[in-house]
């Protein structure tokens, strides 16, 4: 057994209990607005395209940290792309929040009708009208780069394994397989999130689409502001 | 697939949401603090102006991180001096925000000359914006003592 091996264990463990507090806070009102914006078609597929695109992220990332041996070097280079991340995600759930309460078009939002003519509008119908789930895929990719505490000390794991490793591409690897075993710790907290938030299980949608279109405005109001600040 | 795993799609979202709340009510921040009694006490350690000091098992433990002021994501070295006579064990420190799962960050320290140890490490930042961070000296075979202090970003 590696040296390496119980904090593969660790890091999962890690995972799957800061999924179900820190992961459902933060990433949580990502996920429902996915799920609102599927409206009613099977949430599962898209929700593991979603999640897989943040664990190839978390992978990716972690092998950074693992061939550079830093968690600083490598935060430092990415401060300015998370928080443009963080106001993106923001500004991503403020307007489908706005658009499923009716406040603005939702047609050219979400693709009922014209697309419209901004860069947004445009993503957004493609993301509502994609036939094939792996849509998802990309923005999982994007918004893995949200800035986020657990992650950090995950990474930091990362950056340790890389500074032990004989070269940059041993910490590379082991680095990687550090934030991919820690993501998919993640995984069974937001696909349960995912899966409630389709309201496949209730009968008057109307009420809860009205409630969850305010609270996903005062989320990306929330995470602008934070993105601000960052 | 998951529906043919499902006993009954209500039952299973009855129990995956039973579930939420329990882990979400365990994992509440202001329930946690709430609960968390010495908090409010440990409230006097401004590690920016010096280091702060403790007393366990009859030794004061002296903790101090470097540079500062104590700024998050950034290369910290911690030090730990003890009391006394020479021990024969060696600390380590747990860093981990009071309420807040932030997964297990533990500083390693090595002896740099009697009672005296030092290692790095790293205070994550929380983009919730929150602050305050609890160190947690461990004596292996002594017993522990906490820190809590504001880290700026």
């Amino acid at each position: 057994m590696s040296s390496t091996e119980p904090l593969y264990l660790v890091l999962l463990v890690t995972g799957f209990t800061v999924g179900f507090g820190h992961c459902i806070g933060m990433c949580g009102p990502i996920v429902v607005s996915l799920s609102l914006n599927l409206k009613g078609k099977k949430v599962l597929i898209p929700h593991l395209f979603y999640n897989a695109g943040r664990v190839i992220t978390y992978g990716i990332l972690g092998g950074l940290a693992g061939a550079l041996g830093s968690l600083t070097i490598l935060t430092s280079s990415l401060l300015s792309f998370q928080k443009g991340v963080l106001i993106l995600a923001g500004v991503l759930v403020l307007l489908m929040g706005l658009a499923m309460a009716g406040w603005i078009p939702s047609g050219r939002i979400f693709g009922d009708a014209d697309a419209g003519s901004s860069v947004l509008a445009k993503w957004f119908h493609r993301l509502s009208s994609a036939k094939s789930p792996i849509a998802y895929l990309p923005l999982g990719l994007l918004l893995g780069l949200l800035p986020c505490g657990p992650v950090y000390t995950a990474l930091m794991a990362s950056a340790r394994a890389g500074m032990n490793a004989h070269s940059a591409f041993q910490g590379f690897v082991a680095g990687m397989g550090m934030m991919l075993v820690f993501g998919m710790g993640t995984l069974p907290s937001l696909l349960i999130v995912g899966r409630l938030s389709s309201l496949g299980w209730i009968r008057s949608r109307r009420l809860i689409y009205k409630a969850g279109s305010v609270l996903m405005v005062l989320v990306g109001i929330y995470f602008i502001i934070q993105g601000i600040r960052y | 697939m998951l529906k043919s795993c499902s006993i009954g799609n209500k039952t299973v979202d009855l129990v995956l949401i039973a579930c939420l709340i329990c882990t979400t009510m365990v994992s509440d921040p202001r329930r946690a603090t709430a609960g968390d009694s010495d908090s409010k006490s440990l409230i006097y350690c401004d590690i920016h102006q010096g280091p702060c000091t403790k007393e366990l098992a009859g030794m004061r433990v002296t903790l101090d991180i470097l540079p500062k002021p104590v700024t998050a994501m950034k290369d910290l070295k911690f030090l730990v001096a003890l009391s006394g006579e020479k021990k024969n064990t060696t600390p380590y420190i747990d860093l981990a925000m009071p309420g807040m799962n932030m997964g297990p960050n533990r500083v390693e320290l090595r002896p740099v000359k009697d009672n005296v140890f030092e290692g790095q490490g790293i205070i994550v930042r929380c983009p919730s914006g929150r602050r305050t961070w609890k160190a947690t000296v461990t004596l292996p075979e002594v017993g522990k003592v906490e820190f809590l202090f504001d880290v700026v970003y």
